[in-house]
């Protein structure tokens, strides 16, 4: 098979548990995010326009509709004839029992078959729960510059909220000394993305090493950047500028999105020079009725909006009946509010309907209320 | 199960023309709702009634269908047992009497006698609205007609469907006449230049076509041969607009501005594909004021918009006020601008020229790419 300069492994598998009802039928990757695109479109995307040809998605939950989802790679551009998005799945295996990802480095360590398939020299490690835009070629050429054993990709962060984060702390030169999970005292405000280059030589052969070891979690953070750390490899920390954001509870899923009212933000995804690519789903320009009003939005095609829309992200095959009010909120694809309802501060997952004068949420409430089951209004 | 007809997509006489956007494309290509282009309609009517092979004329300027075609995969149509081909003719200046359709499909016979299936349903790349063609189909079989004519009763044949032929019907729905509309009568049967018929007989048209003049249309030779032949009406019902002025035009897309009949139109089990750009949602600033529109995505709207239609990656400017007016794609309108009654083309700027208006039915038409 042609040899791959860098291959791309998401890891995509996943609970999601702190998004509740909205990972019940989907894995985390495949929650709808800004109007039209799905959390993994973001890696995908950027994927395919840093020029990486092949993509393995590493999921084990709930992975039936991102499975298909990720399979159809001609979204993203990915299905010229040596590219390709590849979904792997625990499976079983000629010379070992059949087993679940054990950890983060245990899922690429049992899919090392299907990456010398390729021959890469560079392995890239994605996480499939961030939104932002990177160039991973430009991380690459910094990787190369610095004859790195493994480079990771760090954003600053408010110091006071390093605590949260893995910490990586540096040398002058950029190089790793240090990398400290979630310190309660941190030296640095460098956190991890979770956005790894290796070199695929060196870290195959830890990878066997590590999935010997009975006392290894098998994980990147915990297992194996300490190792090689422990073993003086080459790390260096690649100083990513620009916007990122984990999204993985409810709260913080509804601030990205609300990031995206403002027409300067950074994620600024009208850029046509780096598109997000995600489904289509062939429908009409968005219906704005006489009866509407709106004030700061983010309006996807296919929606019908009869009522008031204030700071919200409205999603295609939304439909909100003249008379209701929907403020501070996420409408994800195909909720309906019908005439005379009041949203606020609310997060409504897809297909949702919220019936006839109903009010849900609050605008004082301190957490954001994820609305995932249908609420009976008020007969007509 | 696949159908027993082939679809043909026929391009518009060389007599109609569209005031300014015909400049740039043929009428298949113009932008429609601000989404689409005009040939979606009959190829994605073709796609939802099972044809696995199309055939597309083009007869002028080319390149902006066959980029939005491309392989023809966003049409849902099965990419091995099924293909969409275009039938380009040599002799494509648009003016020369010569460049008609049958002058396509006699440059491309073969590909035409090569058809495995029995039938053709030939449909116009210049006329917006839904069919079943499955169904019109067994309704063709079942008649044992010769040709099936598809048409639609108008009540305002006077100031639209210029260019269209006007059908004469017998009392069983025999067409008695095919010609041209010359707007004496406000109520006509207009013809959508829509036809049913076997492969066979579609083949010996065109060929006879050439005994008869070399400037002939295959809607010429159906008006010639409904005497020996027999060629019969069947009615289309729902929404219909034909692209045959820029009146029609900018009629057709304001229709659908009404939501009953944009919905009844764009039904969930008979989608309209298209060709996505990957365009982001429309970012509505605060102050901005929206109303009784269609909106596309990639825009930024910081004005009021009112009774239009507005295209993908469209900027509206604070102040800027646009009302019953079809923006399309690419354009730039600047703060401060006022415009009612305008279509404007394709990447244009409007920045110093703060009033674009048209007093007449007629829209004002601001030029592709142009300054203002």
């Amino acid at each position: 098979m042609a040899q791959t300069n860098m291959l791309a492994m998401i890891l995509a598998g996943g609970r999601g548990s702190r998004l509740h009802e909205l990972t019940n039928k989907v894995a985390k990757p495949a929650v709808a995010f800004g109007g039209k695109y799905r959390i993994i479109d973001f890696p995908l995307s950027n994927c395919a326009n840093s020029g990486i040809d092949i993509v393995g998605v590493l999921t084990q939950y709930e992975s039936v509709l991102l499975n298909s989802y990720v399979a159809a790679g001609g979204r993203w551009g990915l299905d010229t004839k040596d590219s390709g998005v590849f979904v792997l799945t625990p499976r079983e295996k000629a010379d070992s029992g059949f087993d679940v990802y054990r950890g983060t480095a245990d899922a690429i360590s049992q899919n090392i078959d299907f990456i010398d398939a390729y021959d890469p020299e560079y392995l890239l490690v994605l996480s499939g729960d961030h939104i932002y835009k990177m160039n991973y070629d430009k991380m690459l050429r910094f990787h190369k510059e610095h004859n790195a054993d493994a480079t990771i990709a760090v954003i600053g962060v408010p110091m006071k909220e390093a605590s949260r984060f893995g910490i990586m702390n540096t040398a002058n030169d950029g190089r790793i000394v240090e990398f400290e999970e979630k310190p309660p005292k941190p030296k640095s405000n460098l956190a991890s993305m979770g956005i790894y280059i290796f070199n695929w030589k060196t870290m195959r052969k830890m990878l066997i090493e590590d999935m010997k070891n009975p006392d290894s979690s098998h994980d990147f953070g915990k297992d194996f950047i300490p190792v090689m750390l422990d073993e003086g490899k080459a790390l260096y920390a690649y100083e990513f500028k620009g916007y990122w954001k984990d999204v993985g509870t409810i709260d913080s899923l509804w601030e990205a999105n609300m990031d995206l009212l403002d027409s300067e933000n950074e994620l600024n995804l009208a850029d046509t020079s780096w598109k997000i690519y995600t489904e289509d789903t062939g429908m009409t320009p968005a219906y704005i009725a006489e009866s509407a009003k709106i004030d700061r939005a983010y309006i996807n095609q296919g929606s019908a909006i009869g009522g008031e829309v204030k700071n919200s992200v409205i999603f295609s095959g939304v439909k909100i009946g003249p008379g209701a009010k929907v403020t501070d909120s996420v409408l994800m694809p195909g909720a309906v509010v019908l005439e005379g309802a009041t949203v606020t501060r609310c997060l409504v997952a897809d297909h949702v309907r919220i019936g006839r004068n109903v009010t849900v949420g609050n605008k004082k409430s301190e957490e954001i209320l994820l609305v995932a089951k249908s609420i009976k209004g008020e007969d007509k | 199960m696949a159908s027993r007809a082939f679809g043909v997509i026929n391009s518009a006489s060389n007599f109609i023309r569209v005031e300014g956007l015909h400049d740039y494309r043929p009428i298949g290509a113009f932008s429609f709702l601000g989404r689409f282009r005009v040939i979606d309609f009959p190829i994605s009517n073709m796609s939802n009634s099972g044809f696995e092979r199309i055939q597309v004329c083009l007869n002028s300027r080319p390149r902006s269908i066959v980029e939005h075609i491309g392989s023809g995969r966003h049409y849902n149509i099965n990419s091995k047992r099924g293909a969409i081909q275009m039938f380009f003719t040599q002799n494509n200046g648009a003016s020369s009497i010569y460049n008609t359709d049958i002058n396509a499909y006699l440059e491309n016979i073969e590909q035409i006698e090569r058809m495995p299936q029995e039938y053709v349903v030939i449909a116009p790349s210049y006329m917006i609205y839904k069919q079943d063609y499955e169904a019109l189909l067994d309704a063709h079989i079942e008649s044992g007609t010769d040709i099936t004519l598809l048409y639609h009763k108008v009540d305002q044949a006077k100031e639209y469907f210029r260019g269209c032929n006007i059908v004469t019907l017998n009392k069983q729905k025999g067409v008695e006449s095919l010609e041209r509309n010359m707007g004496t009568a406000k109520e006509r049967n207009i013809s959508m230049d829509t036809y049913v018929m076997s492969k066979e007989i579609f083949i010996d048209l065109i060929k006879k076509s050439r005994k008869e003049s070399s400037a002939y249309s295959l809607a010429d030779m159906i008006a010639l041969s409904c005497k020996e032949l027999d060629v019969r009406g069947f009615q289309h019902k729902g929404f219909f607009a034909a692209i045959t002025s820029l009146d029609d035009y900018y009629r057709a897309n304001m229709e659908l501005l009404d939501y009953s009949t944009s919905m009844e139109f764009f039904r969930p089990e008979w989608p309209i594909y298209t060709r996505t750009t990957d365009a982001c949602p429309t970012q509505y600033v605060h102050g901005a004021k929206v109303v009784n529109s269609l909106v596309c995505n990639a825009g930024l709207i910081e004005g009021t918009v009112e009774n239009s239609i507005i295209g993908r990656n469209v900027h509206i400017g604070k102040n800027t006020v646009v009302r019953n007016s079809i923006i399309l794609a690419y354009n730039d309108i600047a703060d401060g601008v006022y415009i009612e009654n305008a279509v404007i083309d394709k990447w244009a700027q409007i920045r110093h020229v703060k009033k674009v208006v048209s007093g007449s039915v007629t829209p004002a038409y601001v030029k592709r790419n142009d300054r203002l």
